[in-house]
């Protein structure tokens, strides 16, 4: 059969044989795509050949595809139950290497299949929530994840959480806050390597998140890679966590802060310090503002980008230089806000250190126009916390709670 | 028979997907460890789930070296492909007779054996269907791929295995013939031809260890047998050749089996307890160890397991020993190790051995019996079929099994490496960097008096330009031609040092001037050592290598013939007349070729300084008037 180019791709599939003429050459292989400008076709030794549409004169049909049905099995895991949930990424994925096409696993027996390990230490029980990029999620996100886990962890279930490794930490952060007294564990994880590749770190932090959340763990916990080798996993605080490396599977570190615990080979967990879960209740807090905005401060930031900025939002997390400064041209400007009822608080753009507006003049007079210094909290989660406080709370409780240490994401004493 | 070749070559220059240097270093900076996983879509596929299987439990260590960055430890993407590295793999594709891609499109290609720490090779054809050319063969190039190297290996121990980074991420080129070569000889000189041919890009590392060789093989009645690893060019035949004898004797063997009871029931005797063997320090040994010592039947292999050139006992100790169990004794073998013949007749009649049957005799832990019968069994099942189909490791005398040839690759496409377009204006531009064939080369230098072999060894050694130089300067293309062959193949370190000095004129990072003042007089200064090229009077020339020793003769003499009726200035005008036309259209560069002419009018009977500047002088006569 023959085919003129503009109805190739509606007859071919992807995985339908065919024989294609190029330049003055034959190749047998493989049908994988076609845009505008070129044709893939997979050879018989695996190889992808990616030919421009102007140089083919002819592709011919040989046999249509057979989609092979993968059986996958019927095990559920053994071990204490574990809620899994995947909100973007590719929780887990495997290649179809007759096509090379990497596919998503969605459902809990896809899971086990793709995570063979998995299911020798949890009984799983997963649901693909949202699938979208880490830096497409939404505060109102948040609450849905945060709906979702509350449920799990109100029957006693750990869960897993898997996101996206870019704002990971604002979602750890802002569960840290939504949910007061997990009854059990919350873990996210996530893999800076994805899981079609052999090297990728997502087996380990999934089978150590899965072993913390069948812990006694009673605070929001991420579960990453140690260091570079496949040895260890740290288990950090949700408010404490950043992503400090662009691509190292190591990238997640606490700050300011100590990890939480660590989990070794052999998935044995061993905690520096943690909070317990108590006999409290859980409770869900199911608002966050979306007028609370973050800022961070440049050499040359325009009056009119901060002004819009301030005028637009109720709550300001400024992501200051140094000890917590911004020029001090600002400074007529902030007062004004902050007497009308604006909270405006400093952090620093070092992550490392305390906020103090003491040691020089630009600082106390940011101090006296009424800006509130955040001590070491990360501005991510500064941004995170005001969000849910003045989404839950009057302006003046927010005020008060935004400098109260409420999920240990504020300390007095820092040691390194 | 039907021969293919895959014949790697590593690329100068920078390291294929990062900045890193492709030269490489020993400097350790630093260690870190790795397991690799593989989840299949085809569960079905025992492939698959065997190699997950193997790679269970293992740890893979690497030793970071400071010519590594994150992209060898796969902790950052990929880069985009050095521009130079992809021209050279396109060139090298341009003279083996390949048409180019369109579109260069990255694969990865899933190795699991921890030798890539991503746990796959990227890889990406570049050349197909080409041909090519060797003496009086011509062998069909089936493609030309840019890869990247894989790490080395340090260590192998039972659950970890450990690389150096080092190599990881040299650009490779792989040239895969079809099986169109049909004898040992043949794929050597194929090989080879390729190897020269391919090295005139000048872009080749030049280390011994940059180049090496996997074979694929099937004679008639056998199955394909791929030998991975052959280092050098001399090992392909002698590798060849036995392989060759190897799988001729299996064939022989299988239709011996096919007369005989086989496959039998192997029947077992665990014989730990017994008064068997005491005489044997071996079975001693193990059995004070620990171990049990079984023997069992092997019906019907009586006389192929080891007896004139048949050896099927050592493809089955072969199989046994890469799952871990070491140490087959059969009957063919006997007597040896501490058993007598008394003894082997005694196992035979408890055995209840017949005639054609022989039998085995293996220390082990209990628990493995039943792994180490089922190989035996299959690998006897295998030899009902003549050759199997292996991947074998080239040893220093043959072959040796490495693993079950794996079937076809499993690729995907690399993601973090966009297409490269390959543009018909670029390739124009390519086209005009493809090197001279060999054979016009070798032709142009022995045009200019250089013998055959010195000029083949100049360019095996990539000194042929500055021979050229050197004979265009000073003359003498013998003595230049054996100066230099001294100076490149020398491994003394003030020698390499020279060569290190021509390498970076030949690149042109030194003027020509330099160069002669190295040479000045027929002396070649590096350091405080010095290499002397002196005429002791007889007009025969001499090499010496430092002050002190190593005299060496240089053989022939120079000595001018007669000139006869010969005048030089009357050949260059006549030369200069031929070819206007192309002095014109060439300028200056017209040079080299009319050299050539006249040399080949000439030589011998003047010096070639004298030549050379009577010959520059009339082109540039000749361009001065044509107002260029």
């Amino acid at each position: 059969m023959n085919y003129t180019f503009h109805t190739v791709t509606d007859v071919l599939e992807s995985g339908d044989q065919v024989e294609v003429r190029w330049k003055d050459t034959t190749f047998y292989g493989m049908f994988i795509s076609r845009d505008e400008n070129v044709t893939v076709i997979k050879l018989q030794n695996g190889y992808n050949l990616s030919l421009d549409n102007s140089s083919i004169s002819r592709i011919n049909l040989l046999s249509k595809w057979n989609p092979k049905n993968i059986p996958l099995g019927g095990k559920r895991g053994k071990g204490k139950k574990i809620f899994l949930l995947g909100t973007g990424g590719t929780i887990a994925s495997y290649v179809d290497y007759e096509t090379g096409a990497v596919k998503p696993l969605k459902t809990a027996e896809e899971m086990l299949f793709a995570q063979p390990d998995l299911a020798e230490i949890a009984n799983v029980e997963a649901e693909v929530f949202l699938s979208i990029l880490s830096e497409d999620m939404k505060k109102s996100d948040w609450i849905k994840i945060a709906r979702k886990v509350y449920d799990k962890i109100n029957e006693g279930i750990g869960v897993v959480v898997t996101h996206g490794t870019d704002t990971l930490s604002f979602t750890s952060s802002a569960l840290s806050f939504l949910i007061e007294n997990p009854k059990a564990p919350v873990v996210f994880t996530a893999s800076q390597r994805s899981p079609d590749r052999p090297s990728s770190d997502a087996y380990f932090n999934l089978l150590g998140a899965a072993k913390v959340a069948q812990s006694d763990i009673g605070e929001v916990c991420v579960v990453m890679h140690s260091s570079t080798s496949d040895d260890q996993l740290d288990v950090h605080s949700g408010v404490r966590v950043r992503k400090m490396h662009t691509s190292r599977r190591d990238a997640f570190k606490s700050i300011n802060s100590g990890r939480l615990g660590s989990v070794d080979r052999k998935l044995e967990i061993k905690w520096d310090h943690y909070t317990k879960i108590n006999k409290e209740d859980t409770r869900l807090y199911d608002n966050v503002s979306e007028k609370v905005g973050l800022l961070y401060f440049y050499p040359g930031l325009s009056k009119d980008l901060f002004r819009d900025f301030a005028e637009r939002n109720d709550g300001l997390i400024i992501a200051g230089t140094g000890l917590g400064h911004i020029s001090g041209s600002f400074i007529s400007d902030i007062k004004e806000y902050t007497a009308r009822g604006k909270i405006i608080g400093m952090t620093s753009q070092c992550f490392y250190g305390s906020v103090n507006l003491n040691v020089y003049t630009t600082g106390r007079n940011l101090l006296e126009a009424g800006v509130i210094p955040l001590s070491d909290m990360l501005p991510e989660v500064a941004y995170t916390k005001l969000s849910f406080l003045l989404g839950n709370f009057d302006p003046e409780r927010a005020r008060e709670l935004l400098t109260t240490n409420l999920r240990g994401e504020i300390s007095g004493r820092r040691t390194e | 028979m039907k021969i293919g070749l895959e014949i790697h070559f590593q690329v100068k220059g920078r390291k294929l997907f990062c900045e890193c240097t492709a030269e490489e270093s020993r400097n350790i900076l630093g260690t870190f460890t790795r397991r690799l996983t593989i989840v299949s879509g085809e569960k079905a596929d025992r492939d698959a789930a065997a190699l997950q299987e193997s790679m269970k439990g293992k740890d893979f260590q690497y030793i970071k070296t400071d010519n590594s960055c994150l992209v060898e430890m796969d902790e950052e993407p990929p880069h985009i492909p050095g521009r130079e590295t992809v021209e050279t793999a396109i060139i090298t594709s341009l003279i083996l007779g390949c048409k180019i891609v369109d579109n260069i499109h990255f694969m990865r290609k899933i190795v699991i054996d921890g030798s890539n720490t991503s746990g796959f090779q990227r890889t990406g054809i570049i050349g197909l269907n080409g041909n090519f050319r060797a003496n009086s063969k011509s062998v069909r190039i089936a493609s030309v791929t840019l890869e990247e190297e894989a790490c080395k290996k340090l260590k192998e121990e039972d659950k970890k295995i450990e690389y150096s980074l080092d190599r990881l991420g040299i650009p490779l080129i792989e040239i895969s013939t079809e099986p169109d070569i049909t004898s040992p000889e043949e794929a050597r000189e194929i090989a080879e031809s390729i190897g020269l041919a391919v090295r005139q890009s000048k872009m080749i590392r030049r280390e011994a260890s940059s180049i090496r060789q996997d074979l694929n093989i099937s004679i008639r009645g056998g199955k394909r047998v791929e030998i991975k690893g052959v280092q050098s060019l001399s090992q392909i035949e002698k590798v060849l050749t036995k392989e060759i004898e190897r799988q001729e004797s299996l064939i022989e063997i299988s239709e011996i089996l096919a007369k005989r009871n086989v496959p039998g029931r192997i029947s077992l005797q665990d014989l730990t307890d017994s008064n068997y063997f005491k005489e044997s320090d071996i079975i001693s040994k193990g059995r004070s160890s620990g171990k049990r010592v079984f023997v069992f039947t092997l019906p019907g292999l009586s006389g192929v397991l080891k007896s004139g050139k048949y050896r099927l006992g050592m493809e089955i100790a072969d199989r046994l020993r890469t799952a871990g169990i070491g140490g087959l004794i059969h009957s063919d073998e006997l007597p040896n190790y501490g058993i007598e013949l008394g003894e082997k007749e005694e196992v035979f009649r408890k055995l209840g051995c017949g005639r054609e049957d022989a039998f085995g005799i293996i220390l082990l832990e209990g628990n493995k019996i039943e792994e180490c019968i089922e190989i035996i069994q299959n690998r006897i099942e295998e030899a009902l079929h003549g050759v199997p189909a292996e991947t074998r490791g080239a040893t220093d005398n043959g072959t040796r099994y490495l693993r079950p040839l794996s079937g076809s690759s499993r690729m995907y496409p690399e993601t973090d490496i966009p297409l490269i377009p390959i543009r018909e204006e670029y390739m124009k531009e390519v086209g005009k960097k493809v090197p001279t064939s060999v054979r016009q080369k070798i032709d142009h230098l022995v045009m200019l008096g250089i013998p055959r072999q010195e000029a083949m060894n100049a360019l095996w050694k990539e000194y042929d330009e500055v021979l050229e130089h050197f004979v265009i300067s000073y003359g003498n293309p013998k003595v230049c031609a054996k100066f230099l062959s001294v100076v490149f193949s020398s491994e003394r370190p003030d020698l390499l040092k020279a060569e290190k000095l021509i390498e970076r004129y030949s690149r042109g990072n030194i003027p020509p001037e330099s160069l002669e003042q190295l040479y000045e007089g027929g002396e070649f200064v590096s350091g405080d050592s010095r290499i002397t090229l002196k005429d002791d009077g007889t007009l025969s020339y001499s090499l010496r290598t430092d002050d002190k020793v190593q005299v060496e003769d240089i053989g022939l003499d120079f000595k001018f013939k007669d000139r006869g009726m010969l005048n030089l200035e009357e050949t260059i005008d006549r030369v200069v007349e031929e070819n206007i036309t192309t002095i014109k259209e060439r300028g200056e560069s017209s040079f080299k070729l009319l050299m050539g002419q006249v040399m080949k009018e000439v030589r011998g009977r003047f010096e070639g300084k004298e030549i050379s500047e009577l010959l520059k002088r009339k082109i540039a006569e000749v361009l001065n008037n044509s107002g260029k």
